[in-house]
């Protein structure tokens, strides 16, 4: 149903007629496929979240707590999204209208001697960082990668990624914010709330961090963050990256970094040489990325990847190539690393430091990695982050599954199993045959280490009904099987008390039995109660997860 | 292909907006890291190619019908493919631009098609070009010029002019000195004069693939009566319709931009250059000149899957991503003037931003059309330049234009125009 003439001119009233639209064509493109990936939850073939009454891009501050006071008036939900990388960016719910926050896109200020960033939500991870370059710092990207908003996984999700292990996560990388409540007034917290300044999100002020976050961050169902401050780190390369080479293959040299893929002989190796480099302190980034394409394909897609003449048609050939399948082989139980030396001898300390702990665990560098054209594609790839949208190079579908999240010695020793587990399902054809363990995830879950995130990566063709519902399936499977195993529902499931197989949230009661399921479901019910006290007339979505049994 | 047959792309596409930045790894700058002008100027996600992935989904359902909000998400697409490159930088399965490209065509054949470019297909079908001017002084431009005229005379050679050159007397001059440096080095090059008619590009973009196709046509039986064996243009959109578009239709003829013609006579030493040229410069590609610029390979196949359901081309597809666009002439040529400094904007190559005047957008959509054009001079003007040089005239016209209207003061030239002063 559209939104009432009086209540459109309202809205327009505030954004202005080029700033807001009910045309369906416009709506339409602000619905999301939940037959392609949901993150996390589904696939469910043709299926699309709703369609939202309007689409507003506000253009300030004043203008997103005007619309959410009007909202407040009308009863009208609302869902602000910065650069919309899943389903959770997007309504859920009928009687919603969606804020596309890309016009609110400004790096406010980079504070260089107190290593921050002002932000606003538009501002994606690429710019910022191209910005902090100039002037000799860096900031971490998350796990999505630099398409995406460093505001909205700081304030709204984990912010997790590559460079946590330096730079830490989003969601501790968080200074003071402003935030538009749901009730349309506007929370300035950490320092900023007591005019002190954005750089600390704890005080002299309120902190609330824990209330607007929630358990998992709310993911746009609690009001609108409109700026945010955002730690910055040291950036020991050059004032802009200069980048060579040929579409894709990009690459970059630079005297004072070295990519790394490391592998072991066992997996146990490999959970010694992780807590080894965390106790060691070396490393600017750390993270098993290239094994998203799967343990059997991943050399071959990088021969793919760093020469601009092939193509997936090659993938075949290559995977024959002796070599290829020699590489593959070395490097099964592997991840990379970044060493950044902030003085010569710095990089020369991390070396010999890393040499060390491959002699002790029995590792070693896969040399194929460290030919030229590889390596400064790797190192492109892993400082920028600029080419997540591999994760649906196969046919346009991926999810994660599993998620070991904990400490390595928790994750690791379920590898094989898991990979057994998904190879086996990778036989019946629905999703790509890579060789079950696809397992991705970052070598530091936060700032100095302490934590591994294992995600299965599963690839299929959201366009074949026989491939999205064979999916489904071995994602219910990985669930039952998960549960079975005591490791809890996986990421394949995460969201499902947000968002069903309809697109729209699920009923109470599904919703209810999910959290009551949970091991502390005394989270919710707390969540609940500030959903009450500061989001009285419920107008964001079930993202914010509540249970409301009391 | 018909607009149903990009289903599986509607339904594969990432939806992670990789197409409306440039390729994240060649971000310089916030302040020019967009690629794609129309979600730069519009904003809604509906006119980016992930939006127009969405949005021709719902118009092949019935989901959706024509709006005028529907017409202008269709139509401020510029063809410029910026998205296209961005897109492929990581996937090998989407086609962004040609589904675009088909989304006009549907538009039109549905009875869609916008006033302003009706008035240029009638331009085209009376007087065989697009800017509303009399057939009959398509060749003024070449007044006084002692080269052949084909078909009465005879060359292997000809030199296309194209409907911006022959009607916009401000560019007249680097025509007539492309044809002349040509001649000059001991090249019969011949024009077609008022025989010549439209290449067919821009009405091609604008979503009348009919109306392209007769004009492919007859321009290449032109040529053959004539004895061509080579085509030469100083226009970007001319060339991509030559030897992009053309082949498709099983029509293939050499084809070389003229700065291609010119780097490979500075290369044989027949340009000899008498002047200093100090000016320091930078270089927009042009669209169809850079990524649109590659040369095209025949290719007739169908989709299979391989490992389960990754998806590949039997045969091998060619990929045109932009990697292969032509680049390095233009700045060869450039460097070899004496005098000039080559310095480059934060967009160049596969990833330039466009200069606003393609896909029928500067006919419908003005302001939008100037708009891009300031931000390019905007850019030009950041890298401390005095000139701001291009390869085509659609581009110099636009930025032209743009600087009337209040976008930033640079110098704009046609790369030949240099060529010219320095062989002074």
């Amino acid at each position: 149903m559209p939104l009432p003439k009086h209540i459109y001119q309202a809205f327009e009233d505030i954004v202005g007629p080029e700033n807001i639209s009910d045309d369906p064509a416009v709506l339409d493109s602000y619905r999301y496929s939940l037959a392609h990936t949901a993150i996390h939850v589904g696939p469910f073939y043709d299926t699309f979240t709703p369609r939202g009454l309007a689409v507003l891009l506000p253009g300030s501050t004043e203008e997103v707590q005007a619309i959410v006071r009007l909202c407040n008036k009308y009863g009208i939900k609302f869902k602000a999204s910065s650069t919309f990388w899943s389903a959770q960016g997007y309504p859920s719910d009928d009687n919603t209208i969606q804020l596309d926050m890309r016009r609110m896109d400004r790096i406010l200020e980079i504070d260089e001697k107190n290593m921050f960033a002002v932000i606003e939500p538009g501002v994606i991870g690429a710019t910022l960082q191209a910005e902090a370059m100039k002037v000799g710092l860096n900031t971490h990207i998350q796990g999505a990668g630099c398409s995406c908003s460093p505001l909205a996984s700081a304030t709204s999700y984990f912010g997790s990624g590559p460079s946590n292990l330096f730079a830490g996560s989003h969601y501790e990388n968080m200074l003071g914010v402003e935030w538009v409540m749901p009730t349309g007034e506007i929370l300035r917290t950490g320092a900023l709330g007591s005019g002190c300044g954005w750089f600390c999100g704890e005080g002299p002020g309120p902190s609330l961090r824990a209330i607007f976050r929630g358990s998992t961050g709310a993911k746009g169902a609690m009001g609108v963050f409109t700026k945010c401050a955002i730690k910055l780190f040291p950036w020991p390369g050059p004032d802009k990256l200069p980048v060579e080479g040929i579409i894709p293959a990009y690459r970059v040299s630079l005297p004072n970094f070295r990519a790394y893929t490391l592998a072991f002989p066992s997996w146990k190796a490999w959970t010694d040489a992780v807590h080894l480099i965390w106790e060691t302190g070396i490393g600017y980034l750390a993270h098993r990325q290239f094994n998203m394409f799967g343990r059997d394909l991943k050399f071959a897609m990088i021969k793919i990847l760093t020469d601009p003449n092939r193509t997936l048609s090659d993938l075949e050939e290559l995977l024959q190539d002796p070599e290829v399948q020699r590489v593959t082989e070395e490097s099964r139980r592997d991840f990379q690393i970044v060493l950044a030396g902030m003085t010569p001898r710095d990089l020369e300390w991390q070396e010999r430091a890393l040499d060390e702990i491959l002699a002790r665990t029995g590792g070693w560098k896969v040399e194929a990695m460290q030919e030229p054209e590889i390596h400064d594609w790797a190192l492109l790839y892993l400082l920028r982050l600029g080419h997540k949208n591999l994760n649906l190079v196969y046919a346009g579908g991926y999810d994660g599954c599993f998620g070991f999240l904990g400490v390595p010695d928790y994750g690791a020793p379920n590898v094989e199993e898991v990979t057994e587990f998904k190879r086996e399902w990778e036989k019946r054809g629905a999703i790509v045959a890579a060789g079950g363990d696809c397992m991705m995830g970052p070598i530091g879950g936060q700032g100095g280490g302490g934590t591994c995130l294992w995600e299965n990566f599963t690839c299929f063709d959201p366009h074949d009904r026989e491939s999205v519902e064979g999916t489904y399936k071995f994602f219910s499977a990985c669930t039952e099987y998960g549960i079975k195993r005591g490791w809890g529902v996986g990421m394949e499931n995460w969201n499902a008390a947000a968002v069903g197989p309809d697109g729209r949230t699920p009923p109470k009661e599904v919703r209810d039995k999910i959290h009551l399921s949970a091991p502390q479901p005394s989270i919710y019910r707390y969540q609940y109660k500030i959903r009450k006290a500061f989001n009285p007339n419920n107008l964001g979505d079930a993202y914010y997860e509540t249970l409301e049994d009391d | 292909m018909p607009l149903e047959d990009f289903a599986g792309e509607m339904d594969r596409c990432s939806q992670c907006s990789y197409c409306k930045w440039i390729p994240f790894d060649q971000m310089k700058s916030w302040r020019f890291a967009k690629n794609c002008p129309s979600i730069a100027y519009y904003n809604f996600n509906s006119y980016s190619a992930r939006g127009r992935y969405a949005v021709a989904r719902s118009l092949i359902r019935g989901q959706i019908g024509y709006t005028d909000t529907l017409r202008r998400i269709i139509f401020t697409c510029l063809t410029c493919g910026s998205c296209d490159v961005s897109c492929k930088v990581c996937r090998y399965n989407l086609e962004p631009l040609e589904m675009v490209r088909e989304l006009k065509f549907r538009a039109v054949e549905d009875g869609q098609g916008l006033d302003a470019h009706v008035a240029v297909i009638e331009s085209v079908r009376k007087d065989q070009n697009t800017m509303s001017q009399p057939r009959a002084q398509r060749g003024d431009w070449a007044d006084g010029l002692d080269v052949p005229r084909l078909p009465r005379e005879k060359a292997e050679v000809v030199f296309h002019a194209g409907c911006r050159y022959s009607y916009d007397p401000a560019l007249h001059a680097a025509a007539r000195a492309a044809v002349t440096l040509l001649k000059n080095a001991g090249i019969r090059v011949g024009i077609m004069g008022e025989r010549e008619m439209c290449c067919g590009g821009r009405i091609y973009s604008m979503g009348y693939r009919d109306e392209f196709t007769r004009l492919a046509r007859a321009n290449f039986k032109a040529w053959a009566d004539a004895g061509v064996k080579t085509v030469v243009t100083s226009c970007a959109d001319g060339y991509h319709a030559f030897k992009r578009l053309y082949p498709r239709l099983g029509l293939q003829v050499e084809v070389l931009h003229t700065v291609e013609f010119i780097a490979r006579l500075l290369e044989e030493g027949k340009i000899p250059f008498r002047s200093s040229v100090p000016l320091t410069v930078t270089y927009h590609d042009p669209c169809h000149l850079g990524r649109q610029g590659e040369p095209y390979v025949p290719w007739d196949g169908v989709e299979k899957k391989i490992l389960n359901q990754i998806i590949v081309y039997e045969p091998r597809r060619p990929r045109y991503n932009g990697a292969w666009g032509v680049y390095d002439p233009p700045r060869a040529v450039l460097r070899a003037i004496p005098g000039i400094e080559l310095v480059e904007m934060e967009r160049i190559r596969e990833y330039s931003w466009c200069c606003g005047a393609g896909g029928g957008v500067r006919e419908v959509y003005p302001e939008f059309s100037m708009w891009t054009a300031a931000e390019r001079l905007t850019e030009a003007k950041a890298t401390g330049a005095e000139a701001l040089v291009s390869a085509c005239p659609w581009c110099e016209r636009n930025f032209l234009d743009a600087m009337d209207g209040n976008g930033e003061p640079v110098q704009v030239c046609d790369i030949v125009d240099l060529v010219w002063k320095a062989t002074r």
